[in-house]
């Protein structure tokens, strides 16, 4: 059986739209990607670029979340949650730079406040513009993370604030140093900061890559998404229009729990070719001379843990869909429940794939640690993903959000 | 507590030679390998960087030399009472730095063990091979090759499996044995060795322990043909690769021991890789400290030094106790090794050591695993970066983890001593 019919979701109403999107990304994952493994071993970044550009551009993924009155597809509601959830699934499946790429995009749309006439009909326009481009853009989010020993900042829920945010003559002036995106740092067309205002109040703040007065780092090396080159920026007051700028209570937290979900799909997607890669292997290999590594019960064990925690992130990532979807109804989903339940869901996602793969590497031995094998690829993308995620303090600031909903802790 | 050293250790159990050698060690080890380390994945493939380090270590230093007899210019470790916790000493220390050059410092060791240690000692063997170790200035290194395409780690399940699975042959003709077969992993293949240790059968298929053979085979024997090096997760200083025997001659004398002897000379070297591998790790989370040290220490959550909230403080708590006691555990391995020519001591071969010694393994493996990547969740956006170098002990440590049969076999090991399983 493959994927499809072992990692099983409850029912819900896909549109032709959805299922045929979803399917043409597959196809393309293992007709480009997936089967082409070997050869992308050398020059792979400019390859990945390439490559990106077939699905961003040609497929159209770039432009999903673009409102489909502003020339996209439209995805850009919470109903449309679960779909997107499926689409970065099939990305990250091929390649997690892929999908982290398409996730901070979706986030961007998908963060409730920019879709809002009020509070910025000209960003949705400058957004969608961008992103509608024949050209492939990389946006970068940077997010709250860890502050400096003798420094105090703004703060998010306890994570440090680094950039600032201030108005003057109808503009606004964004400045922080040595701030850190998720991702694609080195080549974002397009920055998503959260800034403190002259209140410490957070906000996002969005500067084009092009602006004057950015500086980026060089190349930072990391353990995985190397596709996506990060680097530090330092903004010295950049000028970005007003309307640029998000101050609208619950964008941050809204931002925070699509990342959530989309990046649990990447490492979920991740995880899901790595149960491909161990099928193959455990299909394959004989242990004491004799009987299929599959059929021994010890590694059945290990490889019963795999897909159980596959199957059930799976799960939650598509119920977590749900509640997005739910959240535009009148009822008890509020914009802090959402962030704690993909608080949660999301670490626990990471968690569980991360755990997956570390288990199904004890079987593959040397083989899961060689590059030849791309094993070992899937277990530093989705390493650094969960790593990024946790921002700072590993689990902590999930684990005080999630305290602070359910027991009304107020002073942690 | 403020550094390193303070993670305990039994005293009782450290050798008269430790605190000289560790401190000669660590001063080259910040001079020649710390500044450098962070450049060592991209020189995974041509060692520029990584071979005059070695030089420096195994040549100039004379690591290399260090277990052979006096006589030939060697240090006389391998006929001390402390080997193993020497052996875990010099692990550590070099693990502390880079697990890739101390698991290929190690493994030079390793098939040269089989001829070194009491009582499986070789002198005519030790003849032989001891002067290409003892006057090079340029680091020698050595290689057991016994990892098999067909069967991944089913070579070091000699105490069920006792080289059945083995494709790799020796035939005698005349004096002289002629092998045939392929081995793939083998630590400093990849054009790396001068000298292999060759675990094969004189007759496939056989459960007979008088079958299996430990030969020795120069690299450069006619017949012996060495792929490059794999590029691999982590471990860029120790190089990965194929090796084809074919109808490769050697002196018949290039056998260990011979029928039986073979097989139990053999067999001592899964409690030296273990306890080599447990002090890889507890070496790798020492420098863990250190750099989570300084990270938990300047960087802040809620304006506060990480290490002053009470919740970060918790898991940074728990990731030094499972340092402590890891490498308690380490030292205790070691010295059940040393304790094996003493009157209240097991040989190598019992089924004891192994599956005590490998249950501390498989015990380290998984703290050392899991405590590098909560290491990095708590760098946070920081933990991925080769800045911090805990993402690089985290791709390396991985690999331990997972050589020598892995964490199933060492599973078994356990299982087959304290519950007398028969037939797992």
């Amino acid at each position: 059986m493959g994927i499809d019919e072992l990692f099983i979701v409850p029912g819900r109403s896909r549109d032709d739209e959805s299922k045929s999107v979803a399917t043409l990304v597959r196809q393309w994952a293992d007709r480009e990607i997936i089967a082409k493994r070997l050869e992308y071993h050398q020059g792979y970044p400019a390859l990945f670029r390439e490559k990106m550009k077939d699905l961003a551009l040609s497929i159209g993924l770039q432009r999903m979340a673009v409102p489909a009155d502003l020339g996209g597809f439209g995805w850009n509601t919470p109903e449309r949650a679960s779909d997107l959830l499926d689409v970065l699934i099939e990305a990250g499946r091929a390649d997690a730079s892929f999908g982290v790429l398409l996730a901070m995009n979706y986030a961007l749309f998908s963060s409730a406040p920019v879709s809002g006439p009020s509070d910025g009909g000209s960003l949705i326009k400058v957004l969608s513009e961008t992103f509608s481009s024949d050209e492939l853009v990389m946006p970068a989010i940077v997010l709250p993370g860890p502050g400096h020993a003798g420094q105090t900042t703004a703060l998010f829920k306890s994570r440090s604030i680094l950039a600032r945010v201030r108005s003057a003559g109808g503009d606004s002036f964004v400045h922080g140093s040595r701030l850190r995106p998720l991702a694609a740092g080195h080549d974002a067309g397009l920055f998503c900061i959260v800034c403190a205002d002259g209140n410490d109040q957070p906000g996002l703040a969005f500067v084009a890559g092009d602006a004057g007065g950015i500086v980026r780092s060089g190349p930072i090396v990391t353990t995985g998404l190397n596709a996506c080159t990060n680097a530090e920026i330092t903004l010295d007051d950049v000028k970005i229009p007003s309307e640029h700028v998000i101050d609208s209570p619950g964008a941050v937290e809204s931002l925070y729990s699509r990342l959530g979900l989309l990046l649990g799909g990447v490492s979920l997607g991740a995880g899901l070719n790595f149960f491909e890669i161990l099928q193959n292997w455990c299909g394959s290999r004989v242990i004491k001379g004799s009987s299929l590594l599959k059929e021994n019960p010890l590694c059945a064990s290990v490889l019963a843990d795999v897909a159980e925690e596959l199957s059930l992130t799976n799960l939650l990532l598509h119920d977590l869909a749900g509640l997005m979807a739910q959240s535009q109804q009148s009822g008890p989903m509020d914009e802090t429940a959402l962030f704690t339940y993909a608080g949660m869901i999301g670490s626990r996602s990471q968690q569980a794939v991360m755990r997956a793969i570390n288990r199904g590497l004890e079987l593959m031995g040397s083989a899961g640690y060689a590059k030849e094998w791309h094993a070992e690829k899937h277990w530093r993308d989705v390493k650094t993903i969960q790593s990024l995620m946790c921002g700072v303090a590993a689990e902590t600031p999930v684990k005080m959000d999630t305290a602070r909903f359910f027991f009304s802790c107020s002073q942690v | 507590m403020k550094h390193f050293d303070d993670f305990s250790r039994p005293l009782e159990y450290i050798s008269p030679l430790d605190k000289h050698f560790r401190a000669v060690l660590r001063k080259y080890i910040e001079q020649e390998v710390m500044p450098y380390r962070r450049k060592y994945d991209e020189d995974w493939k041509e060692h520029k960087l990584i071979e005059p380090a070695f030089d420096k270590l195994m040549g100039e230093l004379g690591l290399q030399k260090s277990l052979f007899p006096q006589k030939y210019g060697g240090w006389g470790l391998a006929s001390s009472d402390y080997i193993f916790r020497m052996a875990y000493m010099l692990c550590e220390e070099l693990g502390r730095a880079d697990t890739g050059m101390a698991v290929a410092l190690a493994v030079t060791f390793w098939p040269l063990l089989v001829i070194l240690v009491e009582p499986y000692v070789n002198e005519r063997l030790l003849d032989e091979f001891a002067p290409m170790f003892c006057t090079s200035k340029k680091a020698v290194f050595a290689a057991n090759a016994m990892t098999e395409p067909q069967g991944g780690s089913d070579i070091e399940n000699m105490g069920l499996l006792k080289g059945r699975t083995i494709h790799t042959t020796a035939r005698l003709d005349g004096d002289e044995w002629v092998i045939n077969g392929h081995k793939l992993w083998p630590t400093n293949s990849g054009g790396v060795s001068k000298l292999f240790g060759v675990p094969c059968t004189t007759r496939p298929g056989s459960t007979d322990i008088n079958d299996f053979a430990f030969i020795y085979v120069p690299a450069d024997a006619k017949g012996v043909t060495q792929g490059g090096p794999y590029e691999k997760a982590g471990m860029a200083a120790d190089k990965n690769g194929d090796i084809w025997f074919d109808n490769v001659r050697v002196p018949s004398w290039y056998r260990a021991h011979g029928p039986g002897r073979d097989a139990e000379a053999f067999y001592q070297l899964i409690s030296f890789g273990q306890v080599a591998s447990v002090a890889f790790m507890t070496g790798a989370m020492a420098n863990l400290y250190e750099r989570l040290y300084e990270f938990v220490s300047t960087r802040t959550f809620g304006n506060r030094p990480l290490k002053e909230n009470d919740a970060v403080a918790g898991i940074i708590g728990r990731i030094a106790g499972d340092i402590d006691i890891c490498r308690i555990l380490g030292h205790e391995a070691a010295m059940m090794g040393d304790r094996r020519n003493k009157p209240y001591g097991l040989p190598l071969i019992s089924e004891e050591v192994v599956g005590k010694i490998r249950n501390i393994k498989d015990f380290v493996s998984d703290r050392a695993v899991e405590n590098f990547g909560k290491a990095m969740d708590i760098l946070g956006c920081y933990g991925a970066d080769r800045e911090w170098d805990i993402e690089k002990h985290w791709r390396d440590v991985k690999i331990v983890q997972l050589w020598m049969g892995g964490k199933q076999l060492c599973q078994m090991e356990s299982a087959r001593y304290f519950f007398n399983c028969e037939t797992i």
